[in-house]
């Protein structure tokens, strides 16, 4: 579990984040959604220590990651996987080769154990074969699906995506949503999902977290969002009168 | 009111200075902790010898010859005198090539190419997040992608300087000769006269100096890009400026503590 409790966040005189504290569980995909500039991703960064906060503190299953320095934070990062917005492969390595770098750089694995896991990580994002391609070559949704086998090449205990689906069309969306999910559980990683993407959040969520204003503005489940009240939550995800009418049906 | 805003300015200005000159050490420290695995290190080292030293091999030489050529037809048309003996050109080239040009200008110009080229190799791995998916792998990307890049500078650029220092002094010994201004026994007179092995040690010594400046600076630009595109170009042309100016600056001390 990752528990964040009470962090802020400020650049300059502005506060991106105001005292945020949530929880993100075990074996479920947690969503943070939030309009643009909402805090999302600054959340996100300081959650993963890519950004210090300015106040207080950030659990991997009850060690606080705060007050680790560079060297101490190693062993908790290594269980961590990423899949970034733009991928963030290696461009000047092929697709084994990007697979093939935490296992490297952290494992103890013979040549050929490494291999065999590259394999086994691009069979189950679907890319068998792909190996030596390199990142120019393929296409985004096969691109964020070598982020994925990236991220799970160490069996990370937490994994997470930052919109994984973005610039992707529905139907690689889907597939996307759907292997972030089936890792998750496979995996029973803590699994955290940053994105706009409604369908995704409504389709696959298992928890989800609503930032508004740099603030926890509301958590709950898919099903809760229907009923909930909240304004701005209900601003943001039925932002037309179509989605609205539909919600309205759903609600019954 | 104006003299307190312009030193309030001028202060500001000072501790920004000061801000980065902080950042590029302790991104130094960072670059020179304990590598993860050294094995992997040594692959990445022999891959920037070839990527800084070996394909820059070809503008050295081609810088070194043409450089060696002039220096020798220039010194014969400058000098008018009888009482100037000939062998003052081969002099000439050789104390021309080994004290400066092979090193300070030579390192100039490599600034200019594997300095513009490691601000924006790195710059770019920055903007596209590759930089952050290194730190959350638990990487040191500083160590990474820096200090295998420096020590392939300090271990090439020596070879490269020497390299250069052979190729100008023998195009000027071929030009002098083809040319007529020069018989090759003045020009080998010339290159023996006063010899002192100091000297080649002494440009050396300042082309560890420089290999030093032109990957950590450049690299200190590219690791700390932010933005897109444009950011890179900038990074990139910060990188090769900021080296050019630390390197004839470090020539300067350099001279002065070690010939005078």
């Amino acid at each position: 579990m990752i528990e964040v409790k009470n962090i802020s966040k400020s650049f300059g005189g502005h506060q991106v984040l105001k005292n945020v504290s949530v929880e993100f569980h075990p074996g479920k995909v947690n969503f943070i959604i939030g309009r643009s500039g909402s805090g999302k991703s600054v959340l996100t960064k300081c959650i993963v220590g890519l950004m210090e906060v300015d106040q207080g503190e950030i659990f991997f299953d009850n060690r606080n990651f705060t007050v680790l320095d560079r060297w101490d934070r190693k062993d908790i990062r290594q269980e961590m996987g990423m899949l970034f917005q733009g991928s963030a492969l290696f461009s000047s390595l092929n697709v084994e080769e990007n697979i093939l770098f935490p296992l490297q750089m952290f494992s103890s694995m013979s040549k050929s154990e490494m291999l065999d896991r590259v394999n086994v990580c691009l069979k189950r994002v679907n890319l068998e074969g792909k190996n030596k391609l390199y990142p120019s070559e393929l296409s985004g949704g096969m691109q964020k699906r070598t982020g994925i086998a990236r991220a799970i090449a160490m069996n990370p205990r937490y994994l997470f995506c930052d919109e994984p689906n973005s610039g992707l069309d529905p139907q690689t969306a889907i597939v996307i949503d759907n292997l972030i999910r089936e890792i998750t559980y496979e995996f029973k990683s803590t699994t955290v999902v940053i994105s706009h993407d409604m369908n995704s959040v409504l389709e696959t969520g298992d928890h989800i977290n609503f930032i508004y204003q740099g603030e926890l503005s509301w958590r709950g489940n898919k099903h809760e969002i229907l009923h909930s009240e909240n304004e701005a939550l209900n601003n943001f995800v039925f932002p037309s009168k179509f989605m609205q009418q539909i919600r309205e049906k759903l609600r019954g | 009111m104006q003299n307190t805003a312009a030193a309030y300015l001028s202060l500001l200005r000072m501790s920004s200075v000061y801000f980065h000159i902080g950042k590029y050490f302790l991104l130094m420290v960072s670059t020179f902790s304990k590598p993860e695995k050294r094995k992997i290190y040594w692959k990445l080292i022999i891959q920037e010898v070839d990527k800084i030293g070996l394909q820059s091999l070809g503008i050295v030489a081609l810088l070194s010859l043409f450089m060696g050529a002039v220096v020798t037809l220039q010194t014969a048309a400058n000098i008018d005198s009888g009482w100037i003996p000939r062998w003052t050109i081969g002099y000439t080239t050789r104390q021309t090539m080994i004290l400066e040009f092979s090193s300070t200008i030579v390192c100039l110009i490599l600034s200019g190419k594997v300095g513009g080229n490691i601000a924006s190799e790195i710059g770019t791995m920055r903007i596209t997040e590759q930089i952050d998916a290194m730190e959350i792998m638990g990487i040191n990307s500083a160590s990474y992608l820096i200090l295998p890049k420096i020590v392939a500078a300090l271990f090439i650029f020596p070879f490269m300087v020497i390299l250069s220092m052979f190729i100008g002094i023998s195009a000027g010994a071929f030009v002098g000769y083809t040319a007529g201004v020069i018989s090759l026994n003045d020009f080998e007179y010339g290159l023996q006269y006063d010899f002192e092995m100091w000297q080649v040690s002494y440009s050396v010594i300042k082309v560890f100096f420089f290999a030093f400046i032109i990957t950590s600076v450049s690299a200190f630009h590219g690791f700390y890009t932010s933005g897109g595109p444009r950011e890179v170009g900038a990074s990139s042309t910060r990188a090769v400026v900021y080296s050019m100016v630390l390197i004839l600056v470090t020539n300067y001390i350099l001279t002065q503590l070690l010939l005078l």
